[in-house]
């Protein structure tokens, strides 16, 4: 019988062990949350050095971020590379999904292989390899060549979001709209790209952290025009101040809000199968 | 275009000429040829795998063929691809647009080229009205209930006036008492447009319930192609008399031919059946098609023309009539319909004793023939049936 309740193995004698895990779970929690909160908490302390107690809540180490400019030159910069190599890897992630979704050619495992491999290739050979071939045809050191670089490694995760969403387009759907008369063209950007719009939405935020996040390719090619990452790199090197607190706080923020977007458009697609069929 | 207009007659809907397919070494459909008369509702009918859905796919344009010819009013729409094709699909999932309401779903035809907004709105709400969905055309498609959902398919592909409406089984993705409704829904929808409907589907009662006429497939051929009584009457081949769900078949030799009866040894006994023109011969094998429900029953001991004794091997009541399931003494299974209990003094019990009768009149007889193209096909012994 399908209905009888199961006993809960842990119920009885198991109490003990409920606890355990409870606390075993808490520590792994705090292991991982703690770091980040002791940032955000020393970002607003007044001491040059962490220590407690503290010594009162400032917003100096902001401000000093606003006056020295740096690392606020290299988060905007960030922001600037990051949405555009977000949706040129979009566009071409979604071409490249459709296409194998669509069409059944040679060398088609190939070229799907072809598509994750800078995926697969350690970014520190990338980086190299790209500054190799930027500087040859005098493109290095832009901020241009931080987005076609990073357009080359998100690609492959746009995609596969993208692929996802369009494996759960019936393939009746497309047939409808040529059966009424639409042509290729049409049925494309009528029914494929609404359907698969939330895909590529989640794919555009997965390929922007990941771009966003990027330090070992950045750093090679980015040469003055640093991004967030290479930046901070540059300034741990320098020196040891809390506006890095302040910085990791800003850009912890701004991966919260992503990731709440990545949750809000991406979890609906992968929880639910296409509804609009036989209920 | 014009010179083909001549040769086929104008009345005719939609011709197939030796449409062939074959997906590599299978051979899907093997030289279909079939006409449909402008307004029939023909329902195509067979197993799965027989090749049903993809005529209708080939006629969509959905699918190439390998062979053949495509007239639609006259027109070879053979090389046509499928969105210039006046046809239209329903499928058996609906296929509706999830991101477009009711509206702009059944819109979707008439938005595509250059219209005029008001025209659309007004063609929308007349079939809208058609098809019984006036109240939800703001509705999303998420919101629909599964004939809902069905009727806004249908009417996404009438709007934009097709010349023939393809069905790819589009009920049986609806629970029964709701397929029940629909089917009397669409033949009333079918015969006040005047359209006609090529309907596939795997359901016998859904396609004699509807068709004017129904085309029999097995293996990518026809078998038969007439008027739903006729196929359930008369059938031609063994296969579309296994098919069809209620008839007996005895498989024999003939012994006697005289008076307009032949007489055929059977397993458990001598059955005699009409001649008809063309008798075979002394000695040939045949097949004896009898309807369950032109069987009856009488007490053990009674002599008929036609008798075989059997035991009761189960009983179904299923409301109207009753299927009584038997077995003679040499192992074949009879079925015999009734349309009551046929004792009500007398119970029935399982391996019970009884007599079965009926008229020869009542026996078609398929003789071994051999149907164009069969021979390719292994073990395709097939039957035809005799004075067709």
């Amino acid at each position: 019988m399908a209905s009888v309740i199961r006993p809960d193995p842990l119920a009885a004698d198991g109490r003990w062990w409920r606890v355990a895990g409870r606390l075993y779970m808490a520590i792994g929690y705090l292991f991982l949350v703690l770091p980040i909160a002791t940032m955000i908490v020393f970002s607003f302390q007044k001491g040059q050095f962490a220590s407690i107690p503290g010594q009162g809540w400032t917003l100096q180490w902001y401000g000093k971020l606003f006056t020295d400019g740096t690392l606020l030159e290299a988060l905007r910069n960030s922001l600037i590379v990051s949405p555009l190599a977000a949706t040129g890897g979009c566009i071409l992630g979604f071409l490249a999904a459709y296409a194998l979704h669509r069409f059944r050619f040679r060398g088609q495992g190939a070229f799907s292989v072809l598509l994750v491999l800078p995926v697969l290739i350690p970014p520190l050979i990338l980086g190299v390899a790209f500054l190799g071939l930027l500087s040859r045809i005098g493109l290095q050191g832009q901020l241009l060549s931080v987005i076609l670089t990073h357009v080359v490694i998100v690609t492959a995760p746009a995609m596969a979001v993208i692929q996802l969403r369009l494996g759960q387009m019936p393939a009746s759907l497309e047939e409808a709209a040529w059966d009424l008369g639409a042509t290729d063209l049409q049925t494309l950007y009528k029914v494929v790209l609404p359907f698969t719009l939330p895909g590529i939405a989640g794919g555009w935020l997965l390929a922007f952290t990941f771009s966003f996040d990027e330090f070992i390719i950045a750093w090679f090619v980015s040469g003055f025009e640093q991004t967030l990452p290479v930046a901070v790199y540059a300034y741990i090197v320098g020196s040891v101040d809390p506006s890095l607190n302040a910085v990791g706080s800003i850009v912890f923020g701004l991966s919260v809000l992503s990731l709440i977007g990545v949750e809000l458009l991406l979890f609906p697609i992968l929880l639910s199968r296409y509804r609009s069929a036989t209920s | 275009m014009n010179a083909i207009s001549d040769i086929a007659p104008p009345q005719v809907d939609l011709e197939l000429r030796g449409i062939a397919k074959s997906f590599g070494d299978f051979v899907a459909l093997e030289r279909v040829d079939l006409a449909i008369e402008r307004g029939e509702f023909v329902a195509i009918m067979g197993p799965s795998g027989c090749g049903k859905t993809t005529l209708l796919r080939i006629v969509a344009g959905l699918e190439s063929m390998s062979s053949g010819q495509l007239l639609l009013r006259g027109q070879d729409i053979s090389a046509l691809p499928v969105h210039k094709r006046s046809t239209r699909l329903v499928w058996q999932n609906f296929a509706l647009f999830p991101h477009l309401n009711v509206r702009q779903n059944i819109a979707f035809g008439l938005t595509l080229r250059r219209h005029d907004k008001a025209k659309v709105k007004a063609k929308v709400d007349e079939i809208a009205d058609l098809v019984q969905l006036g109240q939800f055309l703001d509705r999303r498609i998420g919101q629909l209930s599964g004939g809902q959902k069905q009727r806004v398919a249908i009417a996404r592909a009438l709007v934009t006036e097709p010349e023939i409406l393809l069905l790819d089984e589009p009920l049986s993705a609806l629970d029964a008492h709701l397929r029940i409704r629909m089917q009397s829904e669409m033949k009333r929808l079918q015969q006040r447009l005047g359209i006609s409907f090529l309907y596939v589907t795997h359901n016998q009662s859904e396609a004699f319930s509807m068709a004017d006429r129904v085309v029999v497939m097995n293996r990518g051929r026809i078998e038969q192609y007439g008027p739903p009584e006729e196929i359930y009457t008369q059938p031609k081949t063994h296969f579309v008399a296994e098919f069809v769900g209620s008839n007996n078949i005895f498989d024999g030799k003939v012994v006697d031919v005289e008076g307009g009866l032949i007489k055929v040894q059977c397993a458990d006994a001598v059955i005699s059946a009409a001649a008809g023109e063309r008798p075979p011969g002394k000695g040939s094998t045949v097949s004896l098609v009898v309807q369950a429900d032109k069987i009856g029953s009488k007490p053990a001991g009674t002599v008929a023309e036609n008798s075989l004794n059997a035991v009761l091997s189960g009983r179904e009541f299923t409301g109207s009539q009753v299927i009584y399931h038997l077995e003679t003494a040499a192992g074949v299974e009879v079925k015999m319909v009734a349309q009551e209990p046929f004792s009500q003094t007398e119970r029935t019990a399982i391996n019970m004793a009884m007599q079965l009768y009926w008229s020869p009149g009542d026996t078609v007889v398929l003789r071994p023939g051999i149907v164009p193209g069969v021979e390719n096909i292994p073990g395709g012994r097939s039957y035809v049936a005799l004075g067709a």
